[in-house]
C-alpha cells in the first residue's frame, strides 16, 4: 500500500468543481440534442412506437392506440394502457416495476423503458398516421 | 502467486466480498420508486472500487471488480445483469484510473468521475440489450445524479483513506 508515501488528496479542490461542471454540462448538451432530435414537428400527431426485444410491434397514432395491450418478452409480460391522449404500464412482472413507476407519458419524445423484458414505449411527432405489426 | 502476499490476498477477497454484499443492498433499496430510471443506484460498490484503486492500485480494483461483477450475476442468475455490471464498472473503473492519474483531482473528482462514466456504461448496456436508442434520454437525470452519488462515495472514501493511514493493509 502506498498511502503512507503518497497520501491521496481528501479535500475537494478547484478541479473537482471542474469535473462537476463538465459532467453537468454533459448531461445539458445529451438532453438539449436528445429532446431537439425527438421535439413534436406538429402537435396533432403523436405516435406511440413499441419495440419489444428490438423489433418494433406497433407503431401509430397515439388516438389510434387506445385501448389495452398486452406484451411479453424474455420471460416478462406487460399490460399498456392507451387513452388516446397518454399511454402507461398499469402491470408488469418485471422484478423492478420501473416501467410502471414511470406512469403515463402524453408529448413525443417521452417513452417508457422496461429493462428486464426489453420493452421500449416511445413517443415521436410528426410522422405519417401508418400501422406496423 | 509469489507477487502478492497472503495479507494483500485475503483484504483484496475481503473487499470482493464487501463490494458483492454492498452491490446486494444496493438493488434491494427501493430507489426507483422515488426516481423511476431504469438501472438507478446509489453504487454503493462502487465505495470499496475506490477505496480498493487507492490502497491496492489498479489491477487488484480491476480484480475486485471483476469478481464482484460475475459472483453478483451468478447469484441474481441474470446473463444480462453482467453485461451491465461489466460495462459499467469497466466504465468506471477506467475513468477514475485515467482522472486519478492525470486529473490532479481529489478523492471526490475520481468519485464523480467514476460515478458518471458508470452510467454511461449501463446506459451502453442498455441501448445493446433493447436495440433501441431511446434510453438516451435518461442519461442527462443520471449523469445529474451521479453528481450527488459520487460525491457521496468521494465523502466515505476519503473517510476510509484518512482511516487506512494507520491500519497495517500492507
Amino acid at each position: 500500500m502506498s498511502l503512507k508515501s503518497s497520501p491521496p488528496e481528501c479535500r475537494p479542490n478547484r478541479r473537482d468543481a471542474l469535473a462537476a461542471l463538465v459532467i453537468a454540462a454533459a448531461a445539458l448538451v445529451i438532453a438539449l440534442s436528445f429532446y431537439y432530435d425527438n421535439a413534436p414537428a406538429g402537435s396533432a400527431s403523436v405516435q406511440v412506437s413499441v419495440s419489444v426485444g428490438g423489433r418494433v410491434e406497433d407503431f401509430s397514432s397515439l388516438s389510434r392506440y387506445a385501448g389495452v395491450h398486452t406484451y411479453s418478452c424474455n420471460g416478462y409480460t406487460l399490460t399498456v394502457s392507451c387513452d388516446g391522449a397518454e399511454v402507461q404500464v398499469v402491470s408488469s412482472t418485471c422484478p423492478g416495476q420501473d416501467c410502471v413507476h414511470t406512469g403515463a407519458v402524453s408529448k413525443a419524445g417521452q417513452s417508457i423503458v422496461c429493462l428486464p423484458a426489453r420493452i421500449v414505449i416511445r413517443l415521436t411527432g410528426g410522422a405519417a398516421d401508418l400501422t406496423v405489426g | 502467486m509469489g507477487r502478492y502476499s497472503v495479507k494483500q490476498l485475503a483484504l483484496w477477497a475481503v473487499l470482493a466480498a464487501l463490494a458483492l454484499g454492498l452491490s446486494t443492498l444496493d438493488g434491494m433499496l427501493p430507489l426507483s420508486a422515488l426516481l423511476p430510471l431504469p438501472g438507478v443506484k446509489l453504487g454503493l460498490a462502487n465505495i470499496v472500487t475506490l477505496f480498493a484503486l487507492y490502497v491496492s492500485g489498479a489491477p487488484a480494483a480491476l480484480a475486485i471488480l471483476a469478481v464482484r461483477c460475475v459472483l453478483g450475476a451468478v447469484f441474481a442468475g441474470n446473463a444480462s445483469a453482467l453485461l451491465f455490471s461489466l460495462l459499467g464498472g469497466f466504465c468506471a473503473m477506467g475513468a477514475m484510473i485515467l482522472a486519478r492519474r492525470f486529473g490532479g483531482l481529489s478523492v471526490f473528482g475520481v468519485s464523480l468521475c467514476g460515478a458518471a462514466a458508470h452510467n454511461v456504461g449501463q446506459i451502453a448496456a442498455a441501448m445493446i440489450v433493447l436495440g433501441d436508442t431511446a434510453v438516451v434520454g435518461y442519461l442527462p437525470f443520471l449523469l445529474l445524479l451521479s453528481l450527488v452519488t459520487g460525491s457521496l462515495t468521494g465523502l466515505i472514501v476519503s473517510r476510509l483513506l484518512r482511516a487506512a493511514v494507520y491500519l497495517p493493509l500492507s
